[in-house]
């Protein structure tokens, strides 16, 4: 089961995810102007949320992850001896 | 990084197994593929246009229909999409998808059958991403028409793939086969 964490304290209340999400996972909350989670049973994990949040607020727990098979492994590994 | 060259005698008509390779070939294959796949897919668009989807639309269904033809024939749709998940569920991992208040998987709608496909690991997908172009572009065709082919073969029926909504996790797209439309 998708769990949907919003992180409060960065989410800036543009309400871009609400408009993106296809499925009406979100909703603004009118009192905080942040978003909130109204509908995780018909999130499909797209992750468009992630890609439009300018604050990067939100973290989807045990999803299935697309393989990233652009991602050059060589690359990756010598970030890793660096970071 | 050296090149290891592999050197060996051999009749032509016989591979031998040295020269399988090993992951880091596959991977710089790859990347060098994902390249060539976005650079055409670019091209083709700049060229053709619009035109350029249909173009990549009919090879796509080209492929579908070949990679089809050795599963078993059905009419039942959400079977189809079972047995179709089986062979290509390798190349992109896909699978059907409701709304939580939904009942079935299929809706019928008139004479129409429509299906929400949700397509996880894609590789036209990656492969955009790699070449920094977006999605729902001509390349997005070469998965519709690839589904579209195999359906049409395994059911023997017209169909047709719409996109919902991309994400760079997943994409939702609408199948629909047309009963009476063969």
């Amino acid at each position: 089961m998708v769990e949907i964490l919003v992180d409060e304290d960065a989410c800036v209340g543009c309400g871009s995810c609400v408009d993106d999400c296809p499925n009406d996972v979100y909703k603004m909350n009118e009192e905080k102007w942040k978003t909130e989670v109204v509908n995780v049973d018909d999130c499909m994990a797209c992750l468009s949320c992630h890609e439009i949040c300018p604050a990067q607020a939100m973290t989807h727990k045990d999803i299935h992850v697309a393989k990233r098979l652009y991602i050059d492994r060589r690359v990756t590994e010598v970030l890793e001896r660096i970071i | 990084m050296a090149i290891q060259e592999v050197r060996g005698t051999f009749k032509p008509e016989l591979i031998p197994k040295e020269t399988g390779g090993d992951i880091d070939d596959y991977e710089d294959a790859l990347h060098v593929l994902m390249k060539f796949m976005g650079s055409m897919s670019s091209a083709l668009e700049q060229v053709s246009g619009r035109g350029a989807n249909a173009i990549v639309y009919q090879a796509g269904k080209r492929m579908g229909h070949d990679a089809a033809k050795m599963m078993e024939k059905t009419d039942n749709l959400e079977q189809a999409m079972d047995e179709m998940g089986e062979v290509l569920g390798h190349e992109f991992y896909y699978r059907m998808w409701k709304p939580a208040g939904q009942e079935n998987y299929t809706v019928e709608k008139g004479d129409e059958t429509v299906v929400k496909l949700l397509f996880r690991d894609c590789v036209v997908r990656q492969t955009l991403r790699r070449t920094g172009l977006p999605q729902k572009g001509p390349l997005c065709y070469l998965l519709y028409g690839y589904m579209v082919g195999a359906v049409e073969e395994v059911m023997g029926i017209k169909g047709k793939v719409d996109v919902d909504h991309v994400g760079p996790n997943a994409c939702l797209k609408t199948l629909t086969i047309k009963w009476g439309g063969k």
